[in-house]
């Protein structure tokens, strides 16, 4: 029975009690009316009962699901392996350029300082022996490239179980924390942009531009 | 007036590669005193203690970034006229905008040659 009908129910009740006259009333009068209260109210505690129950399974419901999707999104598997492997292999990316940039640059530093006209012979036999360490160097590349990859399939699997989950869950963001918004508006502030990707965004030739640039021009590149 | 070739030249990059290279560029066009910084807190340091004829510096660097350095260098009397070149992988036209009021007498967008690293200095401190 819905509520708005108990509801009335159970006034009618009342106004029936208060508009009979108690003085005059016989005994199974107001056992009648007690009676008819009693059985008011027994539906309207029956609906109640119903609606509590059907609200506690909704909510069972939802728990249960929202539990099956955290399940898909599969969390644990993301902060135990998916984001520590791809950390480790950015750091060895790190690591590689780094020894390949150190061969590479000390073998052009020591052809750089060799007299050449000294001992022609031996010169080139030193620079041809650099260049081949410089290439074996340059192999880094490849094994970059691959972990680089493998840094980014784990990137979209992260992606496509978040959108799914957000999807599913109707998730609306929440504003950033603290920590974020201060970090977010020291990098507006002091212009930390980083690189752009697919090379400079303003090639020299432009940068030199606005260098030369009068301060009305400069401002005019704002309006 | 004529180039100092032994003037002190300060460069200030957290990576100890691009200091290398920028070492190596400046060896290849004749100056070899060359001092270096990890980021502008060092590099200001440094440059109260010694005058130093040249500032090449990087943009993204923590604590101090070179544009808070130069920012410091220019209100700074001991300081303020010292030359400075930003030389970055910052590339917008905000950041080359802000470095020029800010003082920045040539800006250098990363990667440069040799030759762009020259050019920029001459303009800076004249022909050598």
């Amino acid at each position: 029975m819905p509520a708005a009908e108990v509801a009335a129910r159970v006034r009618e009740s009342l106004q029936s009690i208060k508009a009979s006259d108690f003085k005059d009333a016989q005994v199974m009068d107001v056992l009648e009316l007690a009676q008819q209260l009693t059985s008011t109210m027994q539906l309207f505690f029956g609906s109640l009962d119903r609606s509590i129950h059907q609200e506690f399974s909704y909510i069972a419901t939802y728990i249960s699901r929202t539990r099956e999707e955290i399940s898909k999104l599969r969390p644990n598997d993301i902060k135990e392996q998916r984001i520590p492997v791809a950390g480790a292999e950015l750091e060895a990316v790190v690591t590689d350029t780094e020894k390949a940039t150190e061969t590479i640059m000390s073998e052009a530093e020591t052809i750089l300082g060799l007299d050449a006209e000294a001992d022609p012979a031996a010169y080139k036999e030193r620079v041809d022996a650099a260049m081949m360490t410089i290439i074996e160097a340059c192999s880094f590349q490849d094994l970059a490239g691959q972990r680089v990859s493998k840094v980014v399939t784990s990137l979209k699997h992260v992606e496509k179980r978040v959108t799914r989950f957000a999807q599913s869950m109707g998730v609306h963001d929440a504003d950033a924390d603290e920590d974020e918004k201060s970090e977010a508006e020291r990098k507006r502030e002091l212009h930390l942009n980083g690189p752009a990707i697919g090379g400079p965004e303003k090639k020299q030739n432009e940068v030199d531009n606005i260098m030369d640039l009068g301060q009305d021009d400069i401002d005019a590149l704002f309006d | 007036m004529a180039v100092e070739m032994s003037m002190p030249i300060l460069v200030v990059d957290d990576y100890k590669t691009m200091i290398r290279i920028i070492r190596n560029l400046l060896k290849q066009i004749g100056f070899e005193n060359v001092d270096e910084a990890a980021d502008g807190t060092e590099a200001f340091e440094k440059m109260k203690k010694q005058k130093y004829g040249l500032v090449i510096s990087d943009w993204n660097m923590e604590p101090m970034t070179g544009y808070e350095l130069l920012q410091r260098v220019r209100s700074d009397d001991s300081t303020k006229n010292t030359p400075f070149i930003m030389v970055t992988a910052e590339s917008k036209t905000e950041n080359v905008v802000a470095a020029k009021k800010a003082g920045v007498n040539n800006y250098i967008v990363k990667p440069f040659n040799a030759g762009t690293l020259k050019a920029k200095m001459a303009a800076v401190l004249g022909d050598f």
